[in-house]
């Protein structure tokens, strides 16, 4: 079996912190995200991350503080535009490595709490799909959802972003492609390269059984700013989580608050913040706000806000 | 460099014309000779040491602002005014240079063809310019945030009137599927801001939607020197009624009732 993570992505939604890093390398309670899903995957398997041109430096960097070897596989394309598409770079990387196993398919700005071996075991052949309920209809209608049959396992239907949801049980970013699915993958992928889960449709259109493992741990489709925030909070709860290196006086903390290395934080309240590395906060009210690396602020409020990389705005 | 070219083109022309608007009126009123009663050269030196005052005063009114449109009224309002401050320095000048005062009605007809000159000139002079900044490469070109009918409203007019601001890319936060608005090239969403403004070499960023990210936009303008302009619609004010007020010293927009027009002055 090999692990193939989806890592292209430009993100647009999430700009300005994916200005100049992937979205999978967006820290989450203090970690990267591709970090937390890599160290799931055992160490067996090994580990091949697709990402494009404009984001390899990131990738190659964070390389280096990985443990494991990892294999990046960097897709020619410098814009939306040029994108080989998901499944498209699956495919090219299948061709060209003469890929013939199972494959662990995964996507590089999904979170999951679950214990990734307990999927594995989960496999017993058929093509594999991780979902999750996430307990409203309407919300389900951005994910693929998964209608499953009687014994609450065998997949029925597949449906990719329904206008009317028929079930809560989303699909998402893990999934495992039994080696016998392949040839179907790459003749699918030629027409549908963007169609992640389509594939499963196709599978299932092609009378090929899809099985489903079904979690109930943390999952988060890390796809905007809400959704960042979202994450935050579930996963650092009402504390405070601070780096060694930072500097805290006076500050006044509410929610789920991240601090990052060597960030400064004097005479402020926070609430539901996030700071990156290096970021300076002198008398302020922040509340629901990413500040991204090195942004100097003094004296202001903020509310919901998402600040670029060096951002400064001091009150004089 | 061009543009500096041609503001020290347009302040020297200005002077030079403010003086000569001065002598004309001399001419005008004492006849095609030079007095012996009126001397000439003691009206030209006053005049020559009034001009650079004049300019600035008329510098203050902002009137070679590159926004600055002079075919309005206001800003014919603010050349009578700094014509207006004109003629009182003159006297002023004269009076204490010479102790004597003279023809009341020359005041008048300085002042008349002082703010006329200065006028018309600005106009001519305006539209050379816009032409000449227009040239290829444009020396402000212009990047616009948001693909709405406001922005298109913008780019149409910016374009029509030959502005200095040269629209020559657009960006949506939200990814518009037009590929380009009278000839602009939609580059695609904000990840693009970045190599757009490097690319381009953008001075000028008009945000026309995406308000929430108006921090982050300002921030990347402030770090590159651009100049970062905001339209009022993004606020809600679309009836061009808003001004830009003090407020015990702090910058504010208003907007505010306004029953009759003189309202505006108080």
């Amino acid at each position: 079996m090999r692990a193939f993570i989806l890592a292209g992505g430009f993100a647009t939604r999430l700009w300005p912190l994916t200005e100049r890093r992937a979205k999978p390398l967006l820290p989450l309670a203090g970690k990267p995200i591709l970090s937390s899903i890599v160290e799931q995957i055992p160490a067996d398997i090994p580990v091949t991350i697709s990402t494009n041109a404009v984001l390899e430096e990131g990738f190659r960097s964070w390389e280096k503080t990985c443990e494991r070897p990892l294999e990046i596989l960097i897709e020619d394309t410098r814009n939306d535009d040029q994108k080989l598409g998901a499944l498209g770079a699956v495919r090219q990387w299948i061709r060209e490595h003469h890929v013939d196993e199972d494959i662990l398919l995964l996507t590089g700005d999904n979170y999951f709490g679950f214990d990734l071996s307990a999927f594995l075991r989960c496999a017993q052949g058929p093509a594999l799909l991780a979902a999750h309920d996430v307990g409203d209809r309407e919300r389900a209608r951005a994910f693929g959802t998964v209608i499953l049959g009687p014994d609450h396992r065998t997949i029925e239907a597949f449906e990719e972003k329904p206008l009317s949801p028929r079930t809560s049980l989303v699909s998402t970013g893990c999934s495992l492609l039994p080696k016998s699915a392949l040839p179907t993958l790459m003749e699918f992928a030629k027409h549908h390269p963007d169609n992640v889960g389509g594939i499963f449709e196709e599978l299932l259109r092609r009378g090929d059984p899809v099985e489903c493992f079904t979690f109930t741990e943390h999952w988060f489709d890390i796809g905007s700013f809400e959704a960042y925030l979202e994450a935050t909070q579930a996963l650092v709860g009402d504390h405070m989580l601070s780096e060694s290196t930072a500097i805290l006086k006076n500050v006044e903390t509410r929610g789920s608050v991240v601090i990052g290395k060597n960030s400064h934080v004097e005479e402020s309240s926070l609430k539901n913040v996030v700071l990156f590395e290096g970021c300076t906060v002198r008398d302020c009210v922040l509340e629901n706000c990413i500040l991204d690396r090195h942004c100097h602020l003094e004296g202001i409020d903020l509310t919901g806000k998402m600040l670029r990389e060096n951002s400064r705005l001091v009150r004089h | 460099m061009r543009s500096r070219v041609l503001l020290w083109i347009w302040l020297a022309c200005d002077m030079a014309l403010f003086v000569g608007s001065y002598a004309l009126a001399y001419f005008l009123r004492v006849g095609w000779i030079f007095s012996t009663d009126f001397p000439f050269d003691r009206f030209l030196t006053t005049a020559l040491l009034v001009a650079p005052f004049w300019l600035v005063v008329l510098a203050t009114t902002r009137t070679f602002h590159l926004t600055r449109n002079q075919r309005t009224l206001r800003n014919a309002a603010y050349i009578v005014y700094a014509a207006l401050v004109g003629v009182a320095l003159f006297v002023l000048t004269y009076y204490f240079r010479y102790t004597t005062f003279f023809s009341r009605l020359l005041l008048l007809e300085a002042l008349m063809l002082s703010t006329v000159i200065t006028l018309a000139w600005h106009v001519v002079f305006q539209t050379l310019q816009r032409r000449i900044l227009l040239w290829d490469p444009p020396r402000f070109p212009t990047l616009i945030i948001g693909v709405t009918r406001e922005s298109k409203r913008l780019i149409t007019m910016l374009q029509q009137r030959h502005n200095p601001l040269h629209p020559v890319a657009i960006l949506d936060g939200r990814g518009a599927n037009e590929k380009e608005i009278s000839g602009v090239p939609v580059l695609g969403k904000l990840n693009k801001l970045e190599e757009t403004l490097e690319n381009y070499r953008i001075t000028h960023l008009i945000q026309c939607s995406d308000l929430e990210q108006s921090m982050n936009l300002l921030s990347a303008c402030r770090q590159r020197q651009i100049t970062y302009l905001l339209l009022p619609s993004l606020l809600g004010i679309v009836e061009r009624d808003e001004r830009v007020e003090s407020l015990e010293g702090l910058p504010v927009t208003m907007v505010s009732p306004q029953r009759h027009w003189w309202n505006w002055f108080f």
